[in-house]
């Protein structure tokens, strides 16, 4: 028992020891949690810049600008001459797209000629060109619809068969756990997690690599009497109190203050220690694996900086290639990730994130495969630069 | 390979200054090219990132979503909607079921990610020419993946809307109407520009190429001079591996430069091949994304010595330099818009040389536009260059005399 205590302390002191541990403990995930609740509150982007070339200059194109600057999502204030100087502000970055009315608009709908609107929106910007041609799109579908109601009701067709006529399906959407289509909610807690990984990989991997290197290995194995597993747990449970402390307040500002939806607050809150004591063995096996600073770092930062593509935040993994979609089940990440969309977005009971719960139970048993491997290189501290 | 030791006494004036500069230029070189750590940073990861990245999300877009149907009205009306949703290439009917307990038992293990719920009077409406109300509920994990339900949907109601009206404005006897093909009296085209197939490679890659030649230039920077301050501290304040008479800009100077041209080769593979290779837009004239990428290079090359300083050890480039990169793509305005952030974020952007080098290549390089478009970015790219030099200068200037001191 007390060598544990020793072994503890001895831990606890590490920490205080360096500021490069303050940093990346504390510093790094704060300010990472701070720039995406920051940044993403205002929830969607609204009102992105686009503009209107009206050709036709009649009632009729000017009734659709009016529509267009109704729109939320697009701000069409920026009216232009004609195409070439609405491309020409697309590639200087002022606007997102724009929407084309053209000449002899009005004449050619009333004579039943019709004439085409053209819309354009800059994907290259992959939210607000998409947002620019859901308005748009609104739009133009809203005015084709609004002439063509009159003309029925002008044929004397009655009120109530036009929408049938023009529309005879619709699609009520239903978007569970996030009517109000709020990118923050898409992004921050997915984020989050991510960055929590990549910087537990890198500071577990940094305080054990760093004894080899300083050459202070073979002093952390002897205050441990010997045994890498008091040793790690010397080390690692003052850290895990930290990433703990971290974890639990991330969750509690994007659930409680922010409000985010969330079913099983619960669920989630014990997911999240399950997650870091997964990410912490993780570190302790690239460790093993290489029980150098540089080399246990690079793989830490690599697979860290990877994960946030192939756990499947922004690109589902089921539309990956096989042999990379693997990689997403390599990482706790995934599992955390899954746990918060079921239990906490889409609100399932514990019954449907049981598997995840176990996957990431199953890190620490499989990452301590190598622990002899580690206690031999601390025992013999090597340091290639 | 300590030859510059042994050359002539240092000359003065001006002339003397760009010897010196010569010899740190020199000096680096050799310092890069005998570590492999900084060779890994230099070399390998502009070579692999971009490969790997583009490798996961190269399928672009997203197909054969699974869905969960619920089909209350099980009729040839309603069993030919079910075909139209599977015919999309977006979506594939995973599985009829009986009710919503079903179907949400699916949801939840993961199996499906939409659920079409078809009601009981769906045949009956659609043939009586009232409108026929069918209820997606969607999985809202992934944007992408809603944002293609919805305009999958928009096909169906369309092809629906196709098939059923023409019938039916004959059968109310309004030909007149329907002449000319449709019902509607004006069309709209969308056009998507930058990104035609809507792929999302196309659209991030990129944004990602210009991130990852800044962050493997800074990751180097720092592990050289992390490295570079332990020699020091071993030596009692004075790194024997590094130019002594130099004066202070010529250092600066002369390492920008070194890795100016180390990465040239990289920039070329990675701005003209990477495209390439994975047919992601690769549109404009190369001699105007090239010239934008002189700033960009120079003003990574001083924003990594300015973060260099943070860097007292080897690995310290790790837990003050990776993290930045999500950082960095996030306000770069290319995944969030500029528009959308508060003055604060806008700033803090500004102030990074990758928001300004990917605005402009994505521009130049998705959007076709010259470097006379980019003008501001270009511009800002020469000013953060400068800005960075003279900051890290004052700083290391005050920071050398308080040591001496």
């Amino acid at each position: 028992m007390t060598t544990f205590i020793d072994s503890l302390k001895r831990g606890i002191r590490t920490l205080g020891s360096r500021r490069m541990y303050l940093f990346g403990m504390v510093i790094v995930p704060v300010l990472v949690c701070a720039l995406f609740v920051g940044m993403f509150s205002p929830g969607l982007p609204l009102k992105a810049p686009v503009a209107v070339v009206d050709l036709d200059h009649s009632p009729m194109s000017r009734q659709i600008t009016r529509s267009l600057n109704a729109t939320e999502l697009i701000d069409a204030s920026l009216m232009l001459e004609n195409y070439q100087a609405a491309m020409s502000a697309v590639r200087k970055g002022e606007i997102y797209g724009f929407f084309v009315i053209p000449d002899n608009f009005e004449r050619d709908v009333v004579a039943g000629r019709q004439p085409t609107m053209d819309f354009y929106d800059n994907l290259a910007y992959f939210i607000p060109g998409t947002l620019a041609f859901k308005g748009f799109k609104t739009v133009a579908v809203g005015t084709s619809a609004g002439v063509a109601r009159t003309k029925l009701t002008m044929l004397g067709v009655p009120g109530q068969l036009t929408p049938g006529l023009l529309q005879p399906l619709v699609v009520q959407e239903q978007t569970i756990g996030n009517p109000w289509l709020n990118y923050s909610i898409y992004l921050t807690p997915s984020f989050c997690f991510g960055t929590l990984a990549l910087m537990i990989f890198l500071m577990t991997c940094f305080s054990i690599t760093m004894e080899i290197k300083n050459g202070t290995s073979v002093q952390w194995l002897a205050t441990a009497r010997g045994s890498i597993v008091t040793a790690l747990a010397g080390k690692l449970i003052p850290q895990f109190v930290v990433w703990s402390v971290m974890g639990q307040g991330m969750l509690s500002i994007m659930f409680r203050y922010m409000s985010f939806p969330c079913g099983h607050l619960g669920v989630l809150c014990a997911a999240m220690e399950l997650f870091i004591i997964a990410c912490m063995a993780v570190g302790v096996l690239f460790s093993s694996v290489v029980p150098n600073p540089r080399l246990s770092l690079i793989l830490s930062a690599l697979i860290g900086i990877l994960s946030f593509s192939f756990v499947g935040f922004s690109f589902p993994v089921q539309n990956m290639y096989g042999p990379i979609s693997i990689f997403s089940y390599l990482v706790p990440t995934r599992y955390m990730y899954l746990t918060y969309i079921f239990s906490g977005l889409n609100g399932f009971p514990l019954y449907y994130s049981r598997l995840y719960f176990a996957a990431l139970l199953a890190f620490p048993l499989v990452c301590s495969i190598l622990l002899p491997r580690l206690r031999k290189a601390c025992l013999n501290p090597v340091y290639v630069p | 390979m300590n030859q510059d030791n042994k050359s002539t006494k240092p000359r003065r004036g001006p002339l003397g200054w760009f010897d010196a500069m010569a010899r740190v230029f020199r000096r680096e070189n050799a310092l890069v090219l005998s570590d492999m750590g900084v060779l890994l940073f230099f070399v390998l990861l502009p070579l692999a990132y971009p490969v790997i990245y583009t490798l996961i999300y190269n399928p672009e877009v997203v197909r054969d979503m699974p869905v969960a149907v619920i089909d209350n009205s099980r009729t040839p009306a309603s069993r030919r909607l079910v075909q139209t949703v599977d015919a999309t290439p977006a979506v594939s009917v995973f599985a009829q079921c009986a009710n919503m307990a079903e179907a949400k038992d699916l949801f939840g293990k993961n199996e499906v990610f939409a659920i079409m719920e078809i009601p009981a009077n769906y045949e009956k409406q659609i043939t009586n020419g009232q409108q026929a109300t069918v209820t997606m509920y969607y999985e809202m994990s992934l944007l992408l993946r809603y944002r293609t339900f919805t305009s999958a949907m928009a096909d169906v109601q369309l092809k629906v809307a196709q098939d059923v009206t023409a019938a039916r404005i004959n059968a109310v006897g309004l030909e007149s109407l329907s002449a000319g093909g449709g019902a509607m009296p004006a069309r709209a085209e969308n056009t998507f520009l930058g990104d035609f197939g809507q792929g999302f490679a196309s659209f991030i890659m990129p944004g990602v190429l210009i991130l990852v030649l800044q962050q493997s230039m800074v990751l180097g920077i720092c592990m050289l001079r992390g490295t570079s301050n332990e020699r020091r501290r071993r030596n009692g304040g004075i790194d024997p591996r590094e130019v002594q008479d130099a004066p202070l800009s010529a250092k600066l100077l002369g390492r920008a430069l070194c890795y100016f041209v180390l990465y040239i080769p990289m920039c070329l593979f990675v701005v003209l091949w990477v495209p390439e290779i994975f047919s992601l837009p690769h549109m404009g004239n190369p001699a105007d994304y090239l010239l934008m990428l002189v700033p960009f290079l120079l003003a990574s090359a001083m924003f990594g010595q300015f973060v260099a300083g943070f860097c007292t050890e080897r690995e310290s480039a790790f837990i003050v330099v990776v993290f930045t990169s999500l950082v960095f793509l996030f306000i770069s305005g290319l995944t969030w818009p500029t528009y959308a952030m508060d003055t604060f974020w806008k700033w803090v952007s500004g102030l990074i040389p990758t928001t300004w080098g990917v605005n402009a290549f994505v521009r130049i390089n998705s959007n076709g536009a010259t470097l006379a478009d980019v003008a501001p970015c270009y511009h800002m790219l020469w000013i953060l260059a400068t800005a960075y030099f003279l900051l890290t200068w004052g700083v290391q200037a005050i920071a050398s005399r308080t040591s001496k001191h």
